[in-house]
């Protein structure tokens, strides 16, 4: 079954597999770096649930559940 | 003749870039806006070892393809005005997102030097970075900065004279896509190379193509030889859809994270204890789910009082300043119509304007003091999910909540917005958060018609209306006129670092120094309009009549407080009579059947229009013209007066406050509005905000009579 960046809890790790072809927002993600084979770490949520925060590349980036749901990844076990 | 290189700085957001801009050419530079946007443009120029130095800095950029404006600004400043060394600005503690954008420029091959920054930084966390081998694989020279501490800057110029001079030249790498890709850019790049129509680095220009931009498409698709490009583009496609399951776009940026990748392998090494850094501490508490919020609020209100309160003071110097030179000018200019036109009009109308300069630049100092901290993108995080449901950016907050102050700082603090749709609509809904200057039309009208008890919910109330009504709008707005212009969330939290005091202040000097020219100008023009509208024409024979009247009370030796009494009125009743036949006062009353469903006589028309010039005086103005009605001898009380007339009642207060609430801004607004937007988009702001107020007017008036009588 495949995941999705958003359906991640706060600690959890994961590596990206595909990001979905969802228009312009696509290109902005893939320059944040999210590309496939990327290690995420989620860092936490924001107060009202949304957006989230994730650790990518030794750096900490936000993003709402509209474009974490494209993103997905598989879990990692550490 | 001095020898003149023209540097660029790129880099991303928060590398240190400004700072390093800053350091090299230090107060000596120029602020204006990018043509066509409005976004700041920074240039300054340095002398050294003979060389006379001018600098450009590019707007932060993680990218340079084209999904925001700056990146756009980024990438046609060094293809088109062809920079001779772009330096390239790189956060050293966090290289790997860093070098994107410099692979990107070694894609365009233009010589680049990067200022690998933050070097102490590197060194306190413990990072080892092999610069000759980077050096290698980048192809450019890399030189270890720290702007804010003034290190390594002298190098940088150095290896910016040797590469323009062509000494000691580093062999430029290229990066080498997977098998298929390099084919097919492989051919499309000797076919532009033939066309000598098409200007710009060719192997460049292959890449864009296949990376699906639509600028380079739209500069291409219509030469004739992009019937032989196309097939190329098209056979690509589906060989890189048939082996890899994507497209060429996202191949390529693989390939590049790839290339980093090994890039990072070969030459850093992390000395790194994994532990919490402060960064995370701090958040951990700033912006954790319980205190998220309440710290947010907490923070938003000391800027506010950081703003407002602090700013009265200097405002009232100013204020005074301006009292002191009218008086001034008054008696030393000869006739009494220059007089008028020089201190009620043109500085009344421009000494306006300069009152605010204390609250923007103060209102600036705190927010770039928070941009600087970091927490300005934290604070968008915790308040993104409000502003969201209503189709704005997180970042629409902060503006919003600095229109309670004035609009003019909050039209301009939504330059922090990047998407033209979210800034357009959140100066858009600006007005609908009450401001200061309305505050006095509030306090005469629920004092007037309402017991003490009920004020400050009423008062409250006003507000929380303009705060729903303006989401309300928000949300129209932005689903009517931008409809999928949306700007994506995807941001950067930066770690926090403490901003230095210089970029503090040159951060506030340039916005004071864009305010005052752009509003100078127009104001001044304005402030004449108004004066003519509000003066002419006269009649003359019956003022000199008054004023006769006036003058034989004065020649009687001693007066009598009756006397004196009699003198203001009569003096009151000329400004009065002028005003009702000024232009003004005539349109107050030709719009009179349009208001009349809202309760309104020409007199609060009169005003209502004279409000324009400045809400404050919406209360003036009625004082001036009731102040005719008056019993002679009685102490003035406006709010008795109103409450004891006729034509007012508490249906009509409230009608009136939520018009005044929410027609078209003061003129000193409205004209950064039209700075910020066009003319066009000023005229709707117009007629939008006076048919809001006037719709909303007419209900509230409606159900007020039907709940009072």
């Amino acid at each position: 079954m495949k995941i999705c960046l958003a359906q991640l809890k706060v600690n959890e790790k994961a590596v990206i597999t595909s990001i979905e072809n969802i228009g312009p927002i696509r290109r902005r993600l893939l320059d944040m770096g999210l590309v496939k084979g990327t290690q995420v770490l989620v860092i936490r949520k924001a107060p009202l649930g949304d957006p989230m925060e994730i650790l990518i590349k030794g750096y900490n980036l936000s993003l709402r559940k509209d474009e974490a749901n494209h993103i997905f990844v598989a879990r990692i076990n550490d | 003749m001095k020898k003149k290189i023209v540097i660029a700085l790129v880099g991303n957001p928060n590398s240190g870039k400004t700072s390093l801009f800053n350091e090299l050419v230090g107060s000596n530079q120029k602020v204006g806006n990018w043509a066509g946007v409005t976004i700041e443009k920074y240039e300054g120029s340095l002398e050294y070892k003979g060389y006379t130095i001018k600098v450009v800095d590019l707007p932060g950029t993680y990218s340079l393809t084209t999904y925001t404006p700056e990146e756009l600004i980024a990438r046609n400043y060094i293809t088109e005005a062809n920079p001779d060394v772009v330096v390239d600005v790189i956060d050293g503690s966090n290289l790997e997102r860093n070098l994107y954008l410099t692979l990107q420029l070694m894609e365009l091959e233009t010589n680049i030097i990067v200022a690998l920054n933050m070097y102490d930084e590197i060194e306190k966390q413990n990072i080892q970075i092999n610069i000759k081998q980077l050096q290698q694989i980048l192809g450019s020279h890399v030189i270890p900065t720290s702007a804010t501490k003034n290190k390594g800057l002298h190098s940088l110029l150095d290896h910016v004279i040797r590469v323009y001079e062509a000494d000691i030249v580093i062999a430029k790498n290229k990066l080498y896509f997977r098998e298929e890709i390099e084919e097919s850019l492989q051919k499309i790049k000797e076919i532009i190379l033939k066309q000598p129509n098409i200007e710009g680095c060719a192997s460049w220009l292959a890449i864009k193509l296949l990376e699906n931009d639509e600028m380079i498409y739209q500069k291409l698709n219509k030469l004739p030889v992009w019937l032989r490009i196309e097939p190329l583009l098209k056979a690509t496609i589906q060989e890189i859809e048939l082996k890899y399951q994507t497209d060429p776009e996202v191949a390529i940026t693989e390939d590049r994270n790839a290339f980093i990748r090994g890039a990072m392998e070969e030459t850093v090494k992390f000395n790194r204890v994994i532990k919490k850094s402060l960064t995370d501490r701090i958040d951990s508490i700033l912006i954790n789910r319980i205190l998220g919020l309440p710290v947010f609020f907490i923070i938003m209100w000391l800027v506010f009082q950081f703003t407002f309160v602090m700013g009265k003071i200097p405002m009232h110097w100013i204020a005074s300043s301006v009292t002191v030179f009218s008086t001034w000018i008054r008696a030393l200019l000869p006739s009494e119509i220059l007089k008028s036109i020089i201190v009620d009009g043109i500085i009344a109308g421009v000494g306006g304007v300069i009152i605010f300069l204390p609250n923007i630049v103060l209102l600036f100092i705190a927010l770039s003091f928070l941009e600087g901290t970091g927490y300005m993108a934290r604070a968008a995080f915790v308040v993104d999910k409000i502003m969201h449901k209503v189709g704005l950016h997180g970042k629409s907050f902060i503006p919003l909540i600095t229109g309670f102050g004035c609009s003019i700082p909050a039209i301009m603090a939504t330059r922090t917005l990047k998407n033209r749709g979210d800034r357009v609509v959140t100066m858009l809904i600006i007005p609908f958060m009450s401001c200061g200057a309305k505050l006095p039309v509030y306090i005469l009208l629920i004092g007037a018609f309402f017991p003490p008890e009920m004020a400050g919910s009423i008062l409250f109330g006003v507000y929380v209306f303009g705060v729903v009504l303006g989401l309300i709008m928000a949300k129209i707005l932005k689903s009517v006129m931008f409809k999928n212009q949306s700007e994506p969330f995807v941001m950067e939290l930066p770690p926090y670092r403490m901003p230095t005091l210089r970029y503090i202040l040159l951060q506030a000097k340039a916005k004071a120094y864009m305010y005052l020219r752009k509003a100078g100008s127009i104001i001044l023009i304005a402030s004449l309009i108004i004066w003519v509208a509000s003066n002419y024409p006269r009649d003359y024979k019956s003022e000199n009549l008054i004023n006769s009247e006036i003058s034989k009370i004065h020649s009687s030796q001693t007066l009598t407080e009756e006397e004196s009494e009699k003198i203001k009125w009569l003096e009151n009743k000329v400004l009065a009579q002028r005003t009702k036949e000024s232009f003004a006062g005539r349109l107050g009353s030709m719009i009179e059947p349009a208001i009349k469903p809202l309760g309104f006589d020409w007199r609060i028309g009169m005003s209502l229009i004279a409000g324009v010039a400045g809400k404050e005086l919406v209360v003036s103005t009625l004082g001036t013209i009731f102040s005719l009605e008056e019993p002679k001898g009685k102490p003035f009380n406006l709010a008795n007066l109103i409450k004891n007339d006729k034509g007012f009642n508490r249906a009509k207060a409230l009608s009136l406050m939520v018009f005044v609430l929410l027609y078209i801004p003061c003129l000193a607004a409205t004209a950064i509005f039209k700075k910020e937007t066009s003319w066009k988009m000023t005229g709707f702001f117009a007629v939008y905000t006076v048919s809001t107020a006037w719709l909303a007017s007419f209900i509230v008036y409606n159900i007020a009579n039907l709940l009072f009588t």
